[in-house]
């Protein structure tokens, strides 16, 4: 065993955080207050080539590995980044271009990755409904072959970046009978007629994120935008688990890495009965526990990263005990540090409060604690 | 970066699997009932066993760093079989023959070192002492030269292996710096106290011990050291030992509440079958593979020297130890009735599962040590 990063992916993510704290932190604050997605972060996250790491150079990638991807999402969440923008890039990067880009055409990956590598194009997925989540054979969004083209009907929930995407995959049924196998994967592009966004969702946290309901009324798409072949849209959105456990936690675990610095050093300013509260060891405590949580999970997710360069089938025993472990298990530090702060945690103005909010949504989204508890049982 | 071991690592953990065939395993459930002497003869005969596999010389001593991950792969495998045996032989191998390897090593203590790889000897190591003798945070455990022997006086808690050990090492005070007297009992004015009774970990022997104007001849004592390195290597090896004898508990707590599981039936079906049970063992399951991985990576970062190695240790050995209770009360739970009978696996798993947390660096400790560490690193 080896635990060591290389020098070329350490000085990488030393380059984001300090990146990220001069560009985009010092908006976050108020996007976060206003609900508002962050087009100026956006573009200057696709400048910087965060948006495209793991694509060949060809498409307008990096050429990254996936380590290194996982660490330039960690170095996001720990520079103060909110859970928001990150997760407008995971679900852009790694839901909606990784799919076209391991499953589509030639033609499509030239035509979608390079403008969505840049951050030009907004990208989202779509395979959530309002009857189905986890359970994905109940998907009742329909697609109908009709000569040359493809009809889409359906409604799509809980879409992350559906309301400003500028490309959606979308998966639909194309064989109601076949289950699992019925499911096949589109790409759909904004504008096409019979495709709106309903309405937007208001959320607790991850807030400049915009999270919309999706619909399809007899949506009109060429036969071209499939994406693989017809029925393996369940396969394609299970890889994507592999993107979910790696590179789309690993912002949650930057982000208890930000608490315990922000929580370090207001520890040693704020002064109660003529001492630093550092002083106290309840506080120390807090701060104990923030650091085991961020190493433990650390250890995890790497582990998912590591598993994936070497091109291993992902091990959904060990992605299930990682989601389950940072979703659950980070609710303590992000909580311990709000109350560390006492009222001025409780308040908009400090980002601890903010940290709260956006972290609430890790044992929720990408499949719930209870989900993860299933899958680990059933694989035990 | 790799998350698998090594061909040696694994070699490993085949060689010691291969200790213990069925005949063992019956051996080892005795040795939690048995009397001090059974316990000795016992731990000696395994001793033997790891012995030819070679794993009593692994990881003690200055090259314990690097050995580190090979030793935690032989570790893993003979906590989750035995925890008592587990303790025993570690504080054999790893905290009294690492300590005599690290300050000292050749001569007297050459010869016990090389007793101890051939399975020989039990070791034990006498460093707490009891709260009234605690002074400053130093040793109140004392000893003068007087002639060519030295003079000890004082007493020490909780000497696991004390009742049964062949060779002590006791650390006493010189002036100020630490000395490190090996002894036998046996020697005038050395009195091991009565076995301890404990909650867990029935198969170990513990005392306290008294010196008592002890004379220990001069080439026994290693020292005066002028810092606290013996009491850092310590603290260190002996937390590492218990993140893996915790680790090894949590992995045989899950295997037997996971077999009952799927064998125990309600309502018509195992109780496998309810939520209740399934997301319970799920979440043992979680608790175990991050206090798996947390461990190694605190062992790779001592191998390497790592600057954060010491925090991670701590981390490492809060983790496991609280995972330890949570997993062993969760297994409680699963088998019910049949969990709180005396003399089962898991009954013996929940009673041994606190000691990770008040042994070595207390959880409390270690977790204001860890907060220090961030409060530097973060001004």
């Amino acid at each position: 065993m080896d635990f060591g990063l290389t020098e070329e992916q350490l000085m990488f993510k030393e380059q984001v955080l300090k990146f990220a704290r001069r560009e985009i932190v010092p908006r976050v604050q108020e996007h976060d207050l206003q609900g508002k997605f962050d087009r100026e972060s956006w573009k200057r996250l696709g400048e910087f080539g965060i948006l495209g790491l793991h694509f060949p150079e060809e498409l307008g990638g990096s050429g990254a590995d996936v380590m290194t991807s996982v660490l330039a999402a960690e170095a996001l969440g720990e520079a103060g980044v909110d859970g928001g923008l990150t997760l407008s890039y995971g679900a852009h990067t790694y839901l909606c271009a990784d799919t076209i880009f391991s499953h589509g055409t030639d033609e499509q990956r030239r035509k979608y990755i390079p403008r969505l590598a840049a951050g030009e194009w907004i990208g989202c997925m779509g395979l959530t409904e309002p009857g189905a989540g986890s359970d994905v054979a109940s998907l009742r969004t329909r697609a109908q072959r009709d000569g040359s083209h493809w009809i889409l009907n359906g409604t799509k929930m809980f879409i992350t970046n559906g309301a400003i995407a500028d490309v959606a995959v979308i998966y639909a049924k194309t064989d109601p009978s076949a289950g699992h196998s019925g499911i096949s994967a589109f790409v759909v592009e904004k504008g096409t007629p019979g495709f709106s966004v309903s309405r937007s969702l208001n959320k607790m946290g991850v807030r400049t994120s915009p999270t919309s309901e999706l619909v399809f009324e007899d949506c009109i798409i060429p036969a071209e935008n499939l994406i693989g072949a017809e029925g393996s849209g369940f396969l394609m959105a299970m890889q994507t688990v592999e993107w979910d456990r790696s590179a789309l936690l690993a912002p949650f675990v930057g982000a208890v890495s930000f608490l315990i610095q922000r929580c370090s050093r207001y520890a040693q300013e704020r002064e109660q009965f003529g001492r630093p509260i550092a002083y106290f060891q309840a506080v120390r405590h807090k701060l104990a526990d923030m650091k085991i949580f961020l190493e433990a999970a650390r250890s995890l997710v790497y582990r998912i990263a590591w598993c994936k360069d070497q091109g291993r089938p992902l091990n959904h025993l060990e992605a299930a005990v990682a989601k389950l472990f940072v979703g659950d298990w980070s609710l303590g530090p992000t909580n311990d540090a709000m109350v560390l702060h006492g009222g001025y945690g409780y308040c908009h103005e400090y980002d601890v409060e903010r940290v709260f909010r956006d972290g609430r949504l890790a044992p929720i989204g990408g499949g719930t604690s209870d989900v993860q508890k299933v899958l680990i049982s059933r694989l035990m | 970066m790799n998350f698998d071991w090594t061909a040696e690592d694994k070699e490993i953990k085949t060689r010691l699997i291969g200790v213990f065939d069925q005949s063992c395993l019956l051996e080892l459930e005795a040795l939690e009932d048995a009397d001090l002497r059974e316990l000795k003869n016992i731990t000696s005969r395994f001793l033997k066993r790891l012995a030819r596999i070679g794993y009593l010389g692994i990881g003690a001593g200055p090259v314990a760093g690097s050995d580190t991950l090979g030793l935690m792969a032989g570790q893993e495998e003979l906590a989750r079989i035995s925890g008592s045996l587990f303790l025993a032989v570690e504080v054999t191998a790893r905290i009294f023959a690492g300590l005599l390897r690290c300050f000292g090593g050749s001569g007297h203590v050459g010869n016990i070192l090389e007793a101890v790889e051939r399975g020989d000897l039990i070791g034990a190591v006498a460093v707490t002492e009891p709260a009234e003798q605690e002074h400053d945070g130093g040793l109140g455990a004392v000893a003068w030269l007087d002639g060519s022997d030295y003079v000890v006086n004082g007493k020490k808690d909780f000497v696991t292996n004390g009742p049964i050990a062949d060779c002590l090492a006791i650390l006493v005070h010189v002036e100020e710096q630490i000395a490190i007297c090996v002894v036998e009992p046996g020697l005038p004015g050395l009195v091991i106290g009565p076995r301890m009774k404990t909650l867990g970990y029935n198969g170990v022997a513990v005392s306290a011990i008294e010196l008592n104007e002890v004379r220990v001849p001069r080439s026994q004592v290693l020292g005066p050291i002028s810092d606290r390195s013996p009491l850092e290597f310590l603290r260190l090896t002996e937390d590492l030992v218990l993140t893996m004898a915790s680790v090894g508990l949590i992995q045989r707590t899950i295997a037997e509440a996971r077999k009952y599981s799927g064998l125990h039936q309600r309502s018509g079906k195992p109780i496998f079958a309810h939520q209740e049970i399934r997301f319970k063992l799920a979440e043992m399951l979680t608790l175990s593979q991050t206090s798996q991985l947390l461990a190694f990576r605190a062992g790779w970062m001592c191998s390497v020297s790592d600057s954060e190695a010491a925090t991670l240790v701590r981390c490492a050995k809060v983790f496991a130890a609280e995972a330890s209770e949570k997993v062993a009360s969760m297994a409680m739970q699963i088998m019910a009735g049949q969990g709180y009978l005396s003399g089962n696996m898991i009954e013996r798993g929940y009673r041994d599962a606190k000691y990770a947390a008040v042994a070595g660096t207390t959880t409390e400790r270690a977790r204001m040590a860890i907060a220090d560490d961030l409060l530097k690193r973060y001004v």
